[in-house]
């Protein structure tokens, strides 16, 4: 592992009007680094994935990405970063062809490679019959694999994948695990945001857990278990202030006494 | 023919690049989003062909606006006074041009989805900001041009070739004030109302629009007495010295007709040239980027994009619990009624279907009342007023209804029934029945009422009768529709449905039925009596007729085949 962080954040604040999400966040993400980023509801996830990738640009404190500055240049940080977003926004009247040939222009990648690329990516993802279908016939799982390709094509540096398992069928997220694995070997950053404990504990090498628009937890699996409990999920709730998810499944069960 | 629109693009590339746009992926932005703009459908005739889910194609929907130039540049003929065509062509150029621009422009401006797909990319700023200007100025542009083409020709028999590239400039000037007008309406509504509001106002709108495009085409040609018109002196009234259309005509009026022209239409010209850049610039440089930092608002308001979204909450509703456990006891059936209720006056796909009905239906009844050429309209009116044609009214009230029943079990998220055959419900016609009450009670009852209203205020309490034995024909009538023709629970079927052949069958049987209650009824009409008494047994069928629909079995329903 390198010295030099990857990804500095310092201070990180964001208020939507007077309510305050992110509160003085700072970390250091370095490369090759596969970070588990989990939270309840409402933490914070979403806005720190949208400040990196440039989707909200007011915000207060510092980004540094590869020694550039967010605030000075976000277009040079854009080149870095892939982007699976979670909620599956495509422009469903094309077909994956005419999709991710205009994704990687925006990126300036040359036709010639890029239609390769594109061609072997729908491919491997099991695609290769439906590269000229209109997308809005095409089930969750597929437009997912889609999604996924869209955020490699321009082979980034830095990878966020925001709950990019949603829809996929068994198959596939071996796939995707396999993948993010082999991606962070290749000395790729990946930042994964899911609710899926399970998973994050099986890809990630470090674990951040955000509640409350603070980092809570922060470290390897093994390091987060000595001191909590014995499963992500455990640590999770426990760290979230709900240990006692018992009592909440017992009011829920009186109630419909 | 968007090709053409790109190569004439690139050609202004050195210009854009140095003022810092990254043309290629300008070119990528503007060439995608006009691909999808032609494979979107249309909102404007999406109206009239709701059992055709695929696409209308482009052709289709450029001659039809070719087709809309064609009857609008006519008025141009009406040149003998000063002004009079091209100050009605123009008048209603503008209005079309800006109710195109906000039903069918509305959803190209506010698309969500650029957040999460260009905005991550590395695209700078000015490069979406011009590439969004270009799109609506290659969108605004390509609609005049269709729409003028035909008053172009036109112009050119009228006032000679020399007239046509004048006339080109006076579209122009129209397209712009229509884009500085939508503007305004937009930025009035983005200050005033919260971004759900605004999506249901541009809704209500649309509905409108279309209310105004099918009375203009059927009550137009009636109201209007061409002969008078030929001889309206514009200018002696003095509002028209404020209306921009004439402004527009004075270029006209002032190059070809200078016989006729004197100082003020000199006046009025310049300032027909002026206002319009001026309106353009106003645009550009300062109602454009509050316009696009608003437009985010709305645009991230909807999703999951941060902002903390307020909850549109919906307050109980005391009026529709009374009238829910009074109609509709049985707890399936108040189900029904609850949520036909709910789901019909807050879905917008289903207001938009249904909603224009309630204008077409006074426009019909003008329509097929107002006879009588040559006679003036007042006293075609007198006409009107002294027949008995009033029951036309009463009886077309029935065609809500068939509006309303024909949408209801139809919905684009018709998915979301699987609720319906996933809890043990022995008998589905209790909440077919409660569907039908809902729709009974929010549109045909109330709706039948308020024209029965101004029936008997007109006509005198004789029409009472009148009026409820056709509201009761019209409910009897939309049972039998619902069980021979709808088949299906509330929203709970793909909009794009086969109709099967046997059903046209039935649709035109019931159809002869009602034609032939209604016309028994016009001709019984002199004997009141009668009429209160057939008022009896078709209360009776109505009644018995409810009780057997609300035993409809699981057996008798159609359901989407891809849950």
């Amino acid at each position: 592992m390198s010295e030099t962080p990857l990804i500095q954040i310092r201070n990180l604040s964001k208020f939507y009007g007077a309510k305050q999400v992110l509160k003085n966040l700072s970390l250091d993400i370095y490369p090759g680094q596969v970070i588990g980023y989990i939270g309840p509801n409402g933490a914070g996830k979403s806005t720190t994935v949208k400040i990196l990738t440039g989707l909200i640009p007011d915000f207060t404190g510092e980004v540094i990405v590869d020694g550039i500055s967010m605030a000075k240049d976000p277009q040079s940080i854009k080149k870095l970063f892939g982007y699976v977003p979670e909620n599956a926004e495509i422009y469903d009247v094309l077909t994956p062809l005419e999709y991710l040939d205009f994704i990687g222009k925006l990126y300036g990648m040359e036709s010639i490679t890029l239609e390769e690329r594109v061609t072997k990516l729908l491919a491997a993802f099991g695609l290769a019959n439906n590269v000229n279908d209109r997308m809005d016939t095409f089930s969750k799982g597929m437009k997912q694999k889609v999604l996924l390709i869209a955020g490699i094509i321009h082979n980034p540096k830095i990878i966020i994948l925001d709950e990019p398992l949603s829809g996929l069928d068994a198959n596939a997220v071996i796939v995707v695990k396999e993948l993010i694995l082999r991606l962070a070997k290749e000395g790729k950053t990946i930042f994964y945001c899911s609710h899926m404990m399970d998973v994050v504990e099986k890809v990630s090498d470090r674990i951040m857990l955000i509640n409350k628009g603070e980092v809570i937890a922060d470290g390897t699996f093994e390091s987060l278990k000595q001191n909590h409990s014995d499963t992500l999920e455990k640590i999770f709730s426990k760290l979230t202030g709900n240990e006692h998810s018992g009592d909440d499944a017992s009011a829920i069960i009186n109630a419909l006494d | 023919m968007d090709k053409i629109y790109l190569k004439f693009i690139q050609l202004l590339n050195p210009v854009l690049s140095r003022a810092g746009v990254d043309t290629d992926q300008l070119y990528q932005i503007l060439r995608i989003k006009l691909i999808i703009d032609e494979r979107r459908p249309k909102v404007m005739f999406a109206q009239r062909q709701n059992n055709k889910k695929k696409v209308q194609s482009p052709w289709f929907v450029s001659f039809f606006t070719v087709l809309m130039g064609i009857f609008i540049g006519l008025v141009l003929f009406l040149n003998k006074m000063p002004y009079v065509g091209q100050t009605i062509y123009f008048s209603v150029f503008m209005v079309l041009m800006s109710l195109t621009l906000i039903s069918d422009f509305t959803t190209v401006l506010i698309d969500t989805r650029d957040q999460f797909i260009i905005l991550p990319r590395p695209v700078n700023d000015r490069t979406i900001a011009v590439s969004r200007i270009l799109h609506i100025s290659i969108y605004v542009l390509r609609l005049a041009l269709l729409q003028g083409l035909p008053g172009l020709v036109m112009i050119g028999f009228i006032d000679g070739l020399a007239a046509v590239p004048v006339f080109f400039i006076q579209i122009l000037e129209v397209t712009f004030i229509s884009i500085f007008l939508v503007n305004i309406v937009y930025l009035v509504l983005m200050k005033f109302v919260s971004p759900q509001k605004f999506k249901d106002i541009i809704n209500y709108i649309q509905i409108a629009f279309s209310i105004l495009i099918f009375g203009a085409y059927y009550l137009l040609p009636k109201l209007i007495d061409v002969s008078i018109l030929k001889n309206i002196s514009i200018l002696s009234h003095w509002f028209s010295y404020i209306l921009p259309p004439v402004w527009i005509t004075a270029l006209n009026e002032l190059l070809f007709h200078h016989e006729r022209a004197d100082m003020i239409t000199s006046l009025l010209a310049i300032t027909g040239l002026v206002v319009p850049l001026f309106g353009l610039w106003l645009v550009a440089k300062v109602l454009a980027p509050g316009f696009n930092r608003r437009l985010s608002i709305i645009a991230t308001s909807d999703g999951s994009a941060g902002t903390p979204a307020k909850v549109k909450t919906e307050g109980k509703s005391g009026l529709m619990d009374k009238i829910a456990n009074l109609v509709a006891t049985d707890p399936v059936e108040n189900a029904g009624f609850r949520i036909t209720w709910k789901l019909a006056t807050r879905s917008r796909e289903f207001k938009m279907k249904v909603y224009p009905a309630f204008g077409y239906i006074p426009i019909y009844f003008l329509y097929f009342t107002l006879n009588g050429k040559g006679h003036s309209l007042a006293e075609r009116w007198e006409n009107v007023k002294a027949g008995h044609n009033y029951i036309i009214l009463a009886y077309l009230c029935i065609f809500l209804l068939m509006a309303a029943l024909s949408n209801v079990a139809m919905s684009d998220r018709y998915k979301s029934a699987w609720v319906y055959y996933t809890t043990p419900i022995s008998e589905p016609g209790k909440i077919l029945s409660g569907m039908y009450k809902a729709i009974l009670v929010i549109f045909f009852v109330p709706y039948s009422l308020f024209w029965g209203a101004v029936i008997v205020g007109i006509w005198g309490p004789a029409a009472i009768n009148d009026v409820l034995l056709a509201m009761l024909v019209g409910i009897i009538y939309g049972i039998l529709m619902a069980l021979f023709m709808i088949k299906g629970l509330p929203f709970s079927k793909p909009v794009m449905i086969k109709q099967s052949g046997g059903r046209i069958v039935t649709t035109l049987m019931t159809m002869i039925l009602l034609g032939g209650i209604g016309v028994a009824h016009y001709f019984l009409m002199k004997w009141e009596t009668v009429i209160w008494i057939a008022i009896i047994p078709f209360f009776l069928i109505t009644w018995i007729m409810l009780h057997y629909y609300k035993k409809t079995t699981w057996e008798s329903l159609e359901m989407a085949e891809d849950l």
